[in-house]
């Protein structure tokens, strides 16, 4: 739960500063310089907040293609991250992955990559690892925690991961964001009516599901689940009811389309999670309009400088390409 | 004093296997079928009462899902060895091989590696059929970030092996299972090497044979009958795929000027093309003739042994065309003749009684 005004105000900072980077991102990415596909994560900000929230730099994550929010959550470069869009030298793969593929591993940031459930083992076998490990009574197990799409939950090899997290009881956090579409298709024509989390405790694990629009839900689900995992109690499923704003890829909004009811994104609007929070901390007199204005400020100044970091950083040299192909 | 013993391939395998558990306390072995009565035709056997359970395990029917795991558990610091126990089971993790084991470094800038090894096994006979004894080392060779090797000495088999489990890079091992019973002398004091480079088997000035896995077996049966006739002919064992050695083999055609290439996989899925053109590029004009590839037909092999013996290409073949590019036809029939073996052409060796 969340106890502290404190914590409160942190999580309610740490959703508003990937809200205000993606915007900016969206912003910038209109100048056609960031030439890679981009997936921005507003309106879903309090999921990668809330599970992070309790995980330390020993404690991994993997993602996917949408992996800014993840990426930031869990302390990741920032200034490293937006060189990787330009595709400088300076990012954090140099250049070779762009927005879909990032990793910043003195952050515990492994990697996020684009085909739907490829980083879902590759999380179990981070996890198997960690358990081998000699089991620390005090500390628990290192966890490990993968972030997917309701889309993911068709892919086999999800199912083929939870059965042997089962199996293996690894310590693995498994956080599916239900936005309830995959690009532009809805799950009512992908999937039957049963919910996601059931059939991940028909695998044998620990499942939750809640709203993902709600941060200090999002945050006691996984303050649960993490606790859990670190106690070897094995691998834990979270199914977090969110929405996507803007377009699949891309920097609009793209509700002109038709391809979601109509009306729905506006409810969404209403269930932001930034203007939940702030509500909240403005109802129970936690925060003033002076500090909210002063988060503005530092943001706005810590994302600026960092643009302009990114933006002298140097263009990877043509006849480093051929490196690294092997180790 | 030196570690010298005469062992069969699959032996090899096996002691590579139990000394790279034994160096290695981070490497795992995990498979279908490893740790089970049958240890994966004797090359596991032994292994998880020495290592323990979870050193050396089996795993889930979950190929793609389980290669993923063997490349984060790779990431977080182990050294999986993973083993299909034929290469057809494979194809269902070729998403987690191409798009994530190959790639992983490039992608990442060098900054983390993936060192995983592949076991898998080609083979052919007692009737396995159109998806029990595939060659699909050319489509895996053609994946960039791949290291591909399929030894056929049980000396490079033993090195090899211990090579891929210290390489830090993913490595698919194909072991063609009609070598497992052949025996060889196996020097454990040889150093590491990269995983790269043929190995010329037996020298000659007359033709070169390259040939691939099980096939150099068969070139260098075609070799010792020809040498009967005054023929000497080359046998470079293009063992490693990535890249292929067009070096030695240039070097090879360089002294005979004649080059015959025979692979074990259907024409026109043969790596024997990559090695083809590159040679065509670069060493136009080295060969007094047009070269000449022996591979299989291009369907499945079809089960029945009454069938499925016409599929398979070996040393007569070889031979048949080597004594063309000669023209020393009149040798021909005395050579097959020589070469015809009594040994049913779905069994391996006289000891095996199937099934596989």
């Amino acid at each position: 739960m969340v106890q502290t005004t404190a914590d409160l105000k942190q999580l309610y900072y740490q959703m508003l500063r990937i809200r205000r980077i993606e915007e900016a991102i969206a912003k910038r990415y209109r100048e056609q310089q960031m030439r890679c596909p981009t997936h921005l994560c507003i309106g879903e900000e309090a999921i990668a907040v809330g599970v992070n929230a309790h995980l330390s730099v020993q404690d991994k994550i993997f993602s996917n293609h949408r992996g800014h929010g993840h990426y930031l959550a869990k302390g990741g470069d920032l200034r490293r991250l937006l060189a990787e869009l330009y595709g400088f030298a300076e990012g954090c793969c140099g250049g070779r992955g762009g927005s879909m593929h990032l990793t910043d591993l003195a952050a515990g940031f492994i990697a996020s990559t684009p085909i739907v459930g490829g980083t879902v083992p590759l999380a179990a076998g981070y996890a198997w690892a960690e358990r081998n490990k000699k089991f620390d009574t005090a500390q628990g197990f290192n966890v490990v925690a993968v972030f997917f799409g309701d889309g993911c939950f068709e892919e086999g090899v999800l199912h083929e991961t939870m059965n042997f997290a089962a199996l293996k009881k690894l310590p693995l956090l498994f956080v599916c964001e239900n936005n309830q579409y995959s690009v532009m298709t809805r799950l009512s024509e992908r999937q039957p009516d049963r919910e996601i989390y059931k059939i991940a405790a028909a695998h044998g694990l620990q499942a939750a599901s809640g709203d993902g629009n709600r941060v200090d839900e999002v945050f006691t689900l996984a303050e649960t689940a993490i606790a859990n995992a670190r106690a070897g109690h094995g691998p834990q499923f979270l199914e977090l009811h969110t929405h996507r704003w803007p377009e699949h890829c891309g920097p609009n909004e793209d509700d002109e389309l038709g391809y979601r009811p109509p009306g729905e994104l506006a409810v969404w609007k209403q269930r932001c999670p930034l203007l939940r929070t702030r509500q909240a901390l403005l109802d129970g007199g936690l925060i003033n309009d002076a500090e909210l204005e002063a988060m503005e400020n530092s943001l706005a100044e810590e994302i600026e400088q960092a643009f302009q970091w990114a933006l002298q950083c140097s263009r990877p040299v043509v006849s480093s390409m051929e490196l690294h192909l092997y180790a | 004093m030196r570690d010298v013993k005469t062992i069969s391939y699959g032996e090899a395998i096996r002691e590579a296997l139990d000394d790279g558990l034994a160096q290695y306390p981070e490497m795992i072995l995990i498979g279908e079928g490893v740790p089970d009565p049958k240890n994966i035709f004797a090359t596991t056997e032994g292994l998880r009462e020495k290592y323990g359970a979870e050193r050396v395990l089996d795993m889930p029917l979950s190929e793609n899902g389980m290669t993923g795991i063997c490349i984060g558990a790779a990431l977080g610091g182990m050294r999986p060895v993973l083993v299909h126990q034929r290469i057809d089971f494979a194809l269902l993790s070729v998403d987690q091989i191409v798009n994530n084991a190959a790639k992983w470094c490039y992608m990442f800038d060098g900054l983390q590696c993936v060192p995983l090894v592949i076991r898998v096994i080609i083979g052919r006979g007692w009737g396995q059929g159109p998806q029990h004894s595939q060659s699909l080392q050319a489509m895996f060779a053609q994946v960039p970030g791949l290291r591909v090797v399929m030894p056929t000495t049980a000396n490079d088999a033993y090195h090899f092996m211990l090579d891929a489990i210290a390489d830090n890079n993913p490595v698919l091992f194909i072991e063609h299972r009609w070598l497992h019973h052949i025996n060889g002398e196996v020097d454990k004091d040889r150093s590491r090497d990269q995983l790269v480079g043929a190995a010329v088997l037996r020298e000659g000035r007359d033709i070169t044979l390259a040939a691939f896995s099980q096939m150099t077996i068969e070139a260098l049966k075609a070799a010792a009958v020809l040498a009967e006739h005054g023929i000497e002919a080359e046998v470079v064992d293009m063992r490693c795929l990535t890249p292929l050695d067009t070096d030695s083999v240039a070097e090879s055609i360089g002294k005979t000027g004649l080059l015959l290439v025979a692979d074990c996989a259907p024409e026109m899925a043969s790596i024997a093309h990559n090695l083809l053109s590159k040679l065509f590029l670069s060493h136009y004009g080295m060969m007094r003739q047009p070269p000449r590839l022996i591979a299989y037909p291009n369907h499945p092999v079809p089960t029945s042994p009454f069938i499925a013996n016409h599929y398979y290409p070996g040393a007569e073949e070889i031979a048949e065309a080597a004594l063309e590019m000669l023209d020393k036809r009149p040798l021909t029939q005395t050579v097959k003749a020589k070469l015809q073996s009594d040994l049913a052409k779905d069994l391996p060796d006289r000891s095996f009684a199937g099934p596989f």
